[in-house]
């Protein structure tokens, strides 16, 4: 069976001026299955967002393949979907026509549109805000948002980009289990990108560990928590054994980067 | 490559240059080998080379220049000691704010060249009359302008100050008055931009000298080239003015650099 | 005196003393005989805007200034959005255009005027060209800010959906950038007001700047306020309508974001 995402030795350097050309993923291999939940840890630089981007279809690597569902990644599709760190909402739509956005922008009918968006506002937990602004919503709402757009289209994969990262801690715990309720009802592939152990280890089937720049995978740890998953598993003993796990092979990596942008916990 | 590179890095520099030699050129050539110059109608850059020259080397340039430029100092210099102050006022006291805010605002908002006919008509032709022009349109944008800096002090910092024990001349000192000096940079800017409208519009309207009174007599005498002379030195000066104030603004107020006000 | 009403009080005040005073002045002092012959009361410039509308002649100005300053604004507005939208997002057309706009924009556009009344003559053109001239630039100058500032995570996301570059500019920047060109519109008007003012005093034969400063020359004070007073409270109307607009438009932003 042809994984869902084969991503085969890609490599990527960014040249810009007046700088030393900096390579953000080198060799870089990974293959997710469909439904797989992977989730993507190392130090900030490491071109964990990159690869994300060229997943997107937004960035086009300098060698290496990466295919979806066995054909190469050539642009941007309806199969694949962001959730983004700093929302990426329209600040002049109200919610409801801002999880309608993909939708519209495929060219589906109001009526089908609309009804669509509803469904996942519901879903999402936003109902009684579709005609409220972003700037009136809170950061975990905001988040709702943008996964509702996403999730709207009916992606088969779901990209997020440290979606929770801009969100205070008792939020971001309420947004992760939200996030997998929502996961077990649709199933998705989700490519799921963080600088928190935690988070990685509480959601994922597997985490990928990524050296610091050039990013290449250090390592991969299978998560064996039994789903569907819920808060109190994090305070068992066997939850800490997979972080320190997680941990021991991230710090080495930390070290090489320098302090100060350690894992979040 | 490192050929691409460069010009992509200088890309605005090189185009920017281009495009005005570009210009310049297709100006002359045009009017010299396409179209007849009707020399009352048009002119070209050669012809305004040699008026140019025949301008400074005679002197009248830049007695032109130095003439409105005293009008021009005068009127800002007296725009900063009256606006300045009134801004700050109003943003510290509400109550001067409540009292003099509409009254202000509709001066401001109102085309005060309007009343230029009876400035000159009343102070006569000649510097006082431009002063007074080049003031009242200049002053708005000090009022204003100061009156924003003093209100965006951040109440945050206020009671920072004030934790550490500050006093009311520390929170003038340490937060007021450095939040407020990129405004009144911003607002220098806006008001060269309406000094120099001053200058234009008295030296067009009641003076005997002046580079306003330059371009609008050679234009009434069909003398284009020096015509274009006044124009381009007009526009020299204040492309010059203006580009010292933003450079200002970066200095004085690094931390805020590429915000407009 | 209550809180709430304090700013209209003071503020309404303020403005009603300073004519009340303007107007006892005759009354509390003896002007020179100098000074006299330029001063006129609230009263008497009153009385002059009646009789001017009386006579018609006020409608007359007004019809002409109002043409100038209409075809003008409409001329800036169709040059100047297609161009600051060309502007903000091709980086090459940016880089050509860029001395010329810089230049305009710090220069007052008077200094054009002479050379426009000489090309299109004394009447409704040169006065045109000049509400054109000034008018053009901040509403380039903002629709360019605007549609520069976008936000890239936007763009990109709208990309993500597999947006074309159409839709970008149709979802994205376009929306961005509204609020931009409403404030270029206010400083638009502005602009165009003065065109038309400095326009008239110089190339026309009516108007209402033409009225101003024809009065000026006979000594006829109270005419001259009475077109100072028109253009003041024609300024404060249009500015006030846009600010409106301006407010009504952007009720999706947060309060502290809204320009001034």
């Amino acid at each position: 069976m042809t994984p869902c995402i084969q991503a085969t030795n890609v490599t990527l350097t960014f040249t810009s001026k007046n700088r030393e050309p900096v390579t953000a993923l080198k060799e870089f291999s990974l293959e997710v299955a469909a439904g797989e939940f992977v989730s993507i840890v190392g130090p900030s630089g490491c071109g964990k967002s990159t690869f994300l981007n060229i997943l997107l279809g937004l960035v086009k690597p300098d060698s290496g393949e990466m295919r979806l569902n066995g054909t190469n990644i050539t642009g941007p599709g309806q199969e694949r979907a962001m959730v983004f760190q700093e929302f990426g909402l329209l600040p002049w739509r109200t919610v409801l026509a801002n999880v309608e956005l993909g939708l519209e922008l495929k060219g589906v009918a109001v009526a089908a549109r609309r009804s669509r968006a509803m469904e996942l506002i519901q879903m999402t937990g936003l109902a009684g805000f579709e005609s409220h602004y972003p700037h009136e919503l809170s950061g975990g709402m905001k988040q709702r948002v943008g996964l509702a757009r996403a999730l709207a289209t009916d992606p088969q994969v779901l990209l997020m980009d440290e979606p929770f990262a801009a969100l205070d801690a008792q939020t971001r715990d309420l947004m992760q289990t939200e996030l997998l309720h929502v996961w077990e009802r649709t199933r998705k592939t989700v490519i799921f990108v963080t600088h928190s152990i935690e988070e990685a280890a509480y959601l994922s089937d597997r985490v990928i560990v990524m050296s610091a720049r050039p990013g290449r995978t250090k390592d991969i740890l299978k998560i064996h928590l039994p789903r569907p998953r819920d808060y109190e598993m994090r305070l068992s003993p066997g939850f800490n054994e997979i972080k320190s796990a997680i941990w021991n092979t991230l710090k080495e990596e930390l070290s090489a980067t320098g302090v100060g942008d350690g894992p979040a916990r | 490559m490192a050929l691409r590179d460069k010009y992509y890095e200088h890309r605005r520099a090189i185009l920017g240059l281009l495009s005005l030699v570009g210009l310049i050129g297709a100006w002359e050539l045009c009017l010299t080998y396409v179209i007849p110059v009707d020399p009352f109608f048009f002119t070209k850059p050669s012809l305004i080379a040699v008026a140019f020259e025949e301008q400074i080397l005679t002197g009248s340039l830049l007695h032109d220049l130095a003439v409105s430029s005293k009008a021009f100092f005068w009127g800002l210099l007296l725009a900063v000691i009256v606006g300045i102050p009134l801004g700050l006022v109003m943003g510290w006291r509400r109550r001067v704010e409540y009292t003099l805010d509409p009254f202000l605002t509709a001066m401001y908002a109102s085309p005060l060249v309007a009343l230029a006919p009876l400035i000159i008509v009343v102070f006569g032709v000649g510097l006082f009359a431009k002063i007074v022009l080049v003031f009242l349109l200049s002053v708005f944008p000090f009022i204003f302008n100061a009156f924003a800096g003093v209100k965006s002090a951040d109440p945050l910092l206020i009671n920072v100050v004030r934790s550490f024990g500050g006093k009311e001349r520390d929170l003038y000192l340490k937060v007021i008055l450095p939040g407020t000096l990129p405004y009144i940079v911003a607002a220098a800017r806006l008001a060269i931009g309406r000094a120099l409208v001053g200058i234009i519009v008295g030296e067009y309207y009641a003076a005997s000298e002046g580079i306003g009174f330059a371009i609008s007599k050679f234009g009434d005498t069909y003398r284009l080239p020096e015509m274009f002379v006044g124009i381009i030195v007009m526009s020299l000066a204040a492309v010059i003015l203006t580009e010292i104030m933003r450079k200002l603004e970066g200095v004085i107020a690094p931390w805020r650099r590429g915000e407009e006000v | 005196m209550k809180q709430e009403h304090e700013p209209l009080l003071l503020g309404g005040g303020f403005i009603a003393l300073l004519l009340l005073l303007w107007e006892a002045v005759p009354w509390l002092t003896t002007l020179p005989r100098g000074l006299a012959l330029f001063f006129t009361t609230p009263s008497k410039i009153a009385a002059a805007f009646f009789q001017l509308l009386a006579d018609g002649q006020i409608q007359e100005h007004f019809s002409v200034s109002a043409v100038a300053f209409l075809v003008g604004l409409g001329l800036a507005i169709v040059v100047g959005l297609p161009f600051g939208m060309a502007m903000g997002r091709s980086r090459t057309l940016e880089a050509l255009l860029d001395p010329y706009v810089t230049a305009f924009n710090a220069t007052p556009r008077l200094v054009w005027l002479p050379l426009l009344i000489l090309w299109f003559g004394i009447g409704i053109w040169s006065k045109i060209m000049i509400v054109f001239a000034g008018a053009t630039f901040p509403l380039l100058v903002n629709t360019y800010v605007g549609v520069k500032n976008v936000d890239r995570v936007l763009v990109n996301m709208v990309r993500s959906f597999g947006a074309s570059e159409w839709q970008v500019i149709r979802v994205v920047v376009l929306p961005n950038s509204v609020p931009y060109i409403i404030a270029g519109l206010r400083l638009a008007i502005g602009r165009a007001i003065l065109g038309v003012v400095v326009g008239e005093f110089f190339g026309a034969s009516k108007g209402l700047g033409f009225m101003i400063a024809s009065a000026a020359t006979n000594y006829k004070v109270d005419v001259v306020f009475v077109g100072v007073f028109i253009f003041m409270a024609l300024s404060t109307l249009l500015t006030l309508s846009v600010k409106k607009i301006e407010s009504n438009l952007s009720h999706w932003r947060p309060e502290t974001a809204k320009t001034f």
